[in-house]
């Protein structure tokens, strides 16, 4: 009776709201547990409401967007609207209707789908994405744009740059994409994230430009300052958060992503002076520090710097799209102390 | 479909606290171009080639901005950009990319063509009426001038017809 309903249903529905009512009658959903499979055959617009739905119903966030970009990763496509109307309105395989239905499911869980299609962009770039590595956010572009605007200003025939903390390498990966002649250093003190940048790299062929190493820059600062040498930026995205603001964060962020990716310490600030405590030793005359923070740092960063790093100016706060201080730029000034005396320098 | 998605998609974004904001402190993805769009007016030469360039501090940059200090904080997939051009209301939407900046970038070329159709638009309807006028002057004048041919002949004719009258009586 469900297979003959179901078709009946199909046979008349097509994509009209009377049909499509008849098609939620017939299709039941189970609350507790995974959804069932449709017996009959549905399109991958069907699909896409039936776990909209589900989504809605578990609260799960972004229920739209999260069915439509799975669905369409599965088509072969980056977003749904960039299929064709055949391929929506035409019946998925039975195949392809399971393949659906599990990656769908993992979504149940608030899982990112970042990871659970393993893949995301992040500019012109797309990177594999495999939890628990950190997803990079929308705001980080606009690091990388910032860079490059500055970067770009000064044609340098070689120059290197370093990332802390590069996660699945988007910064990296951008910046020496954009730039043919750049060289870059990446550092991350999780072997998961410097395993992914490495394949990032290889995926775009950018591996022969590009180094990446398993390093803590706070447990081991020399092997970090053995390196690199006379770089011209460094750039990060280092944890900022709060350590008592990490609790209230969505599920997607706790349960999934790599928590010493986002934890800052008691201010955030923790990574943050330890990157500019050896920013002098690690830049070039008149190198910069590139830094994202949380929207609460950039006058700690600023007085802190003036009192605690010689070698260090603050330049500017830029704000993000959505008008919070987002990032720093520092610079590092023509007179250099000895390398002894910025060791001596502590939080 | 598609239409129907983005809209759904874009009401998503737009179901939070949504704001408009000039983007003015994000590097400019433009160059600004010193005389504006007022140099199309002021030219008015068919030679003048290129399409206007936006000025950012023209431009309003609709967002969601969430509660929280976002950044890491948070982990969205909805990426739907909406771009106003000021002076002439004109409004984009892009949802093309899963990337912001891409889909910010692209937002910008498509306001730029709209925006310079809108403005070209009303030249080119000037050039096409007045070339309509000097088509009908055209018309006119070679309606008159085949007027007077006409006339001038029918004028021969009768010369001749009274002339070869007056041979025969």
């Amino acid at each position: 009776m469900w297979r003959r309903s179901l078709s009946a249903g199909y046979a008349r529905a097509a994509c009209r709201a009377a049909g499509a009512k008849r098609f939620w009658d017939l299709l039941t959903v189970r609350t507790c547990s995974a959804p069932a499979l449709p017996a009959g055959r549905i399109t991958a617009l069907q699909a896409v409401d039936v776990w909209r739905r589900h989504y809605e119903e578990r609260g799960v966030s972004e229920p739209e967007h999260s069915s439509s970009y799975i669905i369409a990763h599965l088509l072969g496509a980056k977003t749904i609207e960039s299929l064709d109307r055949g391929s929506l309105t035409e019946f998925l395989t039975r195949d392809k209707l399971e393949q659906v239905w599990r990656l769908c499911s993992r979504r149940l869980t608030r899982m990112p789908v970042q990871y659970v299609i393993e893949e995301w962009d992040f500019r012109d770039l797309t990177l594999m994405m495999r939890p628990p590595v950190f997803i990079p956010r929308p705001e980080t572009e606009e690091l990388v744009e910032l860079v490059l605007t500055d970067m770009k200003k000064q044609p340098d025939t070689q120059s290197t740059c370093l990332e802390v903390g590069c996660g699945s390498g988007a910064i990296s990966l951008s910046l020496l994409m954009a730039l043919p002649q750049l060289k870059a250093v990446a550092l991350d003190q999780s072997q998961a994230a410097v395993d992914l940048t490495m394949e990032n790299a290889l995926r775009l062929g950018l591996q022969d430009r590009l180094q990446v190493y398993h390093v803590d820059v706070i447990k081991d600062a020399e092997t970090a300052l053995r390196l690199c040498e006379s770089v011209s930026v460094l750039v990060s995205n280092p944890p900022y958060l709060f350590t008592e603001d990490m609790a209230s964060l969505e599920p997607e962020v706790l349960r999934f992503e790599d928590r010493s990716a986002l934890d800052g310490g008691k201010d955030g600030l923790n990574v943050i002076r330890q990157i500019l405590t050896l920013a002098p030793q690690i830049l070039s005359n008149h190198g910069r520090v590139y830094l994202e923070v949380d929207p609460r740092h950039p006058p700690l960063i600023q007085a802190w710097v003036e009192a605690r790093v010689d070698g260090l100016h603050y330049v500017e706060t830029r704000h993000d799209i959505t008008g919070r201080p987002r990032f720093c730029t520092l610079q590092k000034d023509t007179q250099v102390k000895s390398h002894r005396d910025r060791l001596g320098l502590r939080n | 479909m598609s239409t129907f998605l983005s809209i759904i998609s874009c009401m998503t974004c737009v179901s939070s606290r949504v704001l408009w904001r000039s983007s003015s402190s994000i590097c400019p993805l433009f160059k600004p171009v010193p005389t504006g769009l007022t140099a199309v007016w002021a030219a008015g030469k068919k030679d003048l080639v290129d399409v206007p360039v936006l000025k950012e501090d023209e431009l309003e940059e609709q967002f969601v901005r969430g509660s929280g200090p976002g950044g890491q904080a948070t982990n969205k997939t909805s990426n739907c950009v909406v771009l106003k051009h000021i002076p002439t209301g004109i409004v984009v939407k892009c949802h093309q990319t899963r990337s912001v900046d891409i889909n910010r970038k692209r937002a910008r070329e498509i306001l730029r063509e709209k925006v310079d159709v809108a403005y070209k638009g009303e030249l080119s309807e000037v050039l096409v009426k007045k070339k309509d006028s000097v088509l009908r002057k055209q018309e006119k004048r070679r309606k008159a001038n085949e007027n007077l041919e006409r006339k001038k002949q029918y004028k021969e004719i009768l010369a001749a017809e009274s002339n070869s009258g007056n041979d025969t009586v």
